[in-house]
């Protein structure tokens, strides 16, 4: 629920409340102050007539006026005095109407006569009507304006609360784009605003002095594998080696190889992120395969891969360089993940390219795969080839997908 | 021929001295930008192995110096910058190659020797080998003057294997050299075996004798001792 919406709500149930509490208040007070005042009335009647009935030891003539009516009844034993509330029959309007009536008596004579005054409350009716129609006329006009309110103005009033959040929501750490001050009149606004630039601005240094830490990192690592790698180079022509020694430096020369490869990536994955590869132009895609299914020949012909390729025509355009990478991770994923003797499908339409492969019988977990350094156990890649082909694809808006259709393993960039 | 290695990391330029000395070639070594400047003003090499990183200068500058005085000497920039912008500043600035680091001896032996060859043969493009014969320019291989049809890659395998001639090649920098360093095949090598057993049969069918000896499941070894 928005807060607007919330706090609509909140207001409003509030003020209908308040206002229909007050309209009660409002009722209860003044039929106690009318009622009170149509007592005042029927006891100066009733004075009246206790006075003529003192003076002149007799009933007064029945005379009506000023909605009041008065009714004098033989009684046999002593009236209780009371107020009542009763009918008044309007004789003029020929209705009933709500009255207010004093039952009371007088003694003439010995003849007790029981008195009741009754006086039409007609006017107060009408008047709590009117208070009750004014109260819902409030109501109704307190919800418009909070419509209006809620419409016009509120929402103008959160504008630079929307526009921060919709900056937010495109951050991303690797695009060179910061974060744009939003102007405001709000204070909360305001230091919200601060407090996201800062924390923007925070954040993407963090980020580069990390990135800069593990280029620099990569970098510093290069010199004592290259000293490694010549050194194992100038190692294995001494002399004559056992079998057991041969072993060994062949694990060694492994393992220093996968070492290079690592940072190799490690370094290439920065430069992509940082788009320091710039050097785009025109390149024929067909070709390009064409050349790479060339180059793999015997890899393909040694597992006795059975290739089958469907290419157009298609120009894109890349970095020469980072393409090739691209190429090379895709077929060479397909060849080395493929089973012996498995099938290897290169297809290239105006819309996508798909490298397909053989192999393991169970869909690759599509979350994990794209993941830094996740990689089929029995794998000895570095687990960085499928990162850096992501990255390579998001940095020129490719889509690299992955699907499992039985057998084949399906890689695809949109292009 | 002739060598000057100028890196500033002791352990790397005393292997490529190492493996650069013997067969007939002379290395002399630079440690820094200094020295590197006051060799290659006084005396002329066939190739200079230039580090770019260097503790008291840049080795561009060295190269900026050798372009400037005329001098013909090939250079290869070794460097740890795998930086498209470095690589294409260096070739644009007049070195014949750039090799990133790390590197195998085996690789930077085939790249020194293909400047050379282009720096020196001019006129004979003739790489022989005992009976084998290696047109450079038209690529085509003869043994006791009968052509050998080569794949490209068997060719390539041939050129690397003389250039490293008499030393033990690694399968990795058979398989970088042929492959490309790009492609992460480090957990397949047994494709290296197949294809070397390609090339030696081809070669001996012709009547060569067989040079490529295996050399303790490390790697390949091509001499006539």
């Amino acid at each position: 629920m928005k807060l607007l919406a919330r706090y609509n709500r909140v207001n409003l149930i509030a003020a209908v409340t308040v206002l229909f509490v007050t309209g009660i208040i409002y009722y209860l007070a003044i039929s106690y102050i009318l009622n009170d005042q149509v007592d005042k009335d029927i006891l100066i009647e009733e004075q009246e007539v206790f006075s003529y009935v003192k003076q002149n030891n007799a009933l007064p003539p029945v005379v009506e006026y000023k909605d009041q009516q008065i009714q004098f009844i033989k009684a046999h034993s002593p009236v209780k005095r009371t107020f009542i509330n009763t009918d008044y029959y309007n004789a003029k309007g020929h209705e009933h109407e709500s009255g207010r009536g004093l039952i009371t008596s007088v003694v003439i004579n010995g003849q007790i006569w029981q008195i009741s005054i009754v006086e039409s409350k007609v006017e107060t009716e009408d008047l709590i009507q009117i208070i009750f129609f004014i109260t819902i006329g409030v109501i109704l006009f307190l919800l418009f304006v909070l419509f209006i309110v809620n419409r016009f103005i509120l929402n103008r009033m959160w504008q630079p609360f929307y526009d921060i959040l919709n900056q937010l929501r495109g951050f991303t750490l690797t695009d060179g784009k910061d974060i744009m001050h939003t102007s405001s009149s709000i204070d909360e606004f305001v230091e919200l605003d601060n407090a996201v630039i800062n924390m923007a601005s925070r954040v993407k240094t963090d980020y580069k002095d990390l990135k800069t830490f593990t280029e620099n990192a990569s970098h510093e690592l290069l010199t004592p594998i290259a000293v490694i790698n010549s050194k194992l180079d100038s190692l294995i022509q001494t002399g004559e080696f056992n079998t057991e020694q041969s072993r060994l430096l062949n694990d060694v020369y492994d393992a220093v190889s996968r070492l290079t490869r690592l940072n190799q990536s490690l370094l290439l994955l920065v430069k992509i992120e940082n788009h320091l590869v710039k050097d785009d132009q025109p390149v024929e895609l067909k070709q390009l395969i064409e050349a790479k299914i060339s180059q793999f020949r015997e890899l393909f012909i040694n597992k006795e891969l059975d290739l089958k390729h469907d290419i157009v025509a298609r120009e894109i355009n890349v970095s020469p360089y980072l393409i090739d990478i691209l190429l090379n991770n895709l077929i060479g994923n397909a060849i080395r993940h493929s089973d012996f003797n498995g099938g290897v499908n290169i297809i290239l339409t105006q819309q996508e390219l798909t490298v397909q492969n053989t192999g393991d019988n169970r869909p690759l977990p599509k979350g994990e795969i794209f993941k830094r350094f996740n990689k089929s156990a029995n794998s000895e890649g570095s687990g960085l080839g499928l990162t850096i082909s992501k990255q390579i694809c998001e940095s020129y808006k490719f889509e690299l997908l992955y699907d499992y259709h039985e057998p084949y393993h399906c890689f695809t960039v949109k292009f | 021929m002739k060598i000057l290695i100028v890196e500033d990391e002791k352990g790397l330029r005393e292997s490529i001295e190492e493996y650069f000395s013997g067969d007939g070639n002379v290395c002399e070594v630079a440690a820094d930008y200094n020295s590197a400047v006051a060799k290659v003003s006084l005396y002329r090499y066939d190739c200079v192995l230039l580090d770019i990183t260097l503790p008291d200068g840049d080795g561009f500058d060295v190269l900026k110096y050798l372009k400037e005085n005329k001098t013909p000497d090939g250079v290869l920039i070794i460097s740890a910058k795998n930086s498209l912008d470095d690589k294409v500043m260096g070739l644009d600035m007049g070195a014949d190659d750039y090799l990133v680091k790390p590197f195998h001896l085996s690789e930077l032996k085939a790249r020194v020797m293909a400047i050379v060859r282009r720096k020196s043969f001019s006129g004979n493009n003739l790489l022989v080998f005992n009976e084998i014969v290696i047109d450079l320019l038209a690529k085509e291989v003869k043994v006791s003057n009968v052509v050998l049809k080569l794949t490209r890659k068997e060719y390539s395998l041939l050129l690397y294997f003389i250039a490293n001639k008499g030393k033990v090649v690694s399968k990795n920098a058979i398989a970088e050299h042929l492959w490309g360093d790009g492609v992460d095949l480090a957990d397949n090598f047994d494709f290296i075996y197949s294809h070397i057993k390609n090339l030696r049969k081809k070669l001996e069918e012709i009547g060569s004798k067989d040079y490529i000896k295996a050399a303790y499941g490390m790697g390949y070894k091509f001499t006539d001792q």
